[in-house]
């Protein structure tokens, strides 16, 4: 996946309320879908959509063993806006920089 | 109240009429704009509330990457606002802020750009789930 595509998969997964509540309960502890969907009123299978693109964004990562499904936290993807962050950044510092440099001068 | 924003801030001996032309007029704008290794080839202003505008940057490359967007505010020479799309992006655009304050003798240029998708993330910050990931607070300002 591209890192602009990597961006919107990760900023479509947490545009979503119920997405950032399952995030939320995974940051305190890796749980089963099962636990997951206790709180929320709605069916397994839609859970199970959710953690689903939550995986697909790198946010969760799934593990299987036998019929259990334990979901953990993965905060890599937050690398990614970190690096978007920095990019612009470096964009605007640079573009002062270069303002600066045109205007100072009374040119 | 948190949100997610990169905030730029600069202070230049000129005054804030001077930056600001500098900001918003063509024939300046390809003087200064982009960083070093960026040519501003083309730009196109129109500047007013709805105005929209186009500025073509070539890369070393040779590669031409428009940024465009249309202006949400134009008050000379404190405030300027508009979106901001790279390329043929679709989608939500993005939002920059440019303040320009007059600091004694000099202007303190303070750009805020922020992503509308962003809002996702001052939500998970309010619950407080991701005040332990370093790097990324040091962008939540308050």
């Amino acid at each position: 996946m591209s890192r602009e595509a990597h961006l919107d998969a990760v900023f479509h997964a947490l545009g979503d309320r119920t997405r950032r509540a399952l995030l939320a309960r995974l940051a305190k502890e890796p749980s089963m879908i099962t636990e997951l969907a206790k709180p929320f009123a709605m069916s397994l299978p839609a859970v199970s959509r959710h953690i689903r693109v939550l995986e697909s964004a790198g946010l969760v990562t799934r593990a299987v063993d036998g019929r259990v499904h334990q979901c953990s936290l993965c905060t890599k993807p937050f690398e990614t806006i970190d690096a978007w962050l920095a990019h612009y950044r470096q964009f605007w510092e640079s573009s002062l920089e270069a303002l600066a440099n045109y205007t100072e001068t009374g040119d | 109240m948190t949100a997610l924003v990169l905030v730029v801030r600069r202070t230049i001996r000129a005054s804030r009429e001077r930056l600001f032309d500098a900001w918003t007029q063509p024939e300046q704008l390809k003087r200064w704009w982009g960083p070093k290794s960026v040519v501003c080839s083309d730009a196109q202003v129109d500047l007013k509330v709805g105005g929209s505008y186009r500025i073509a940057n070539r890369f070393p490359d040779g590669n031409v990457v428009s940024i465009s967007g249309e202006f949400e505010a134009v008050e000379r020479p404190h405030l300027l606002v508009y979106t901001w799309r790279v390329g043929s992006e679709a989608g939500a655009a993005e939002r920059v802020s440019v303040t320009f304050e007059t600091r004694g003798d000099a202007t303190e240029v303070i750009v805020t750009h922020e992503r509308i998708a962003s809002a996702a993330i001052r939500d998970m910050h309010e619950q407080g789930w991701v005040g332990c990931l370093d790097g990324l607070a040091q962008y939540l300002a308050a």
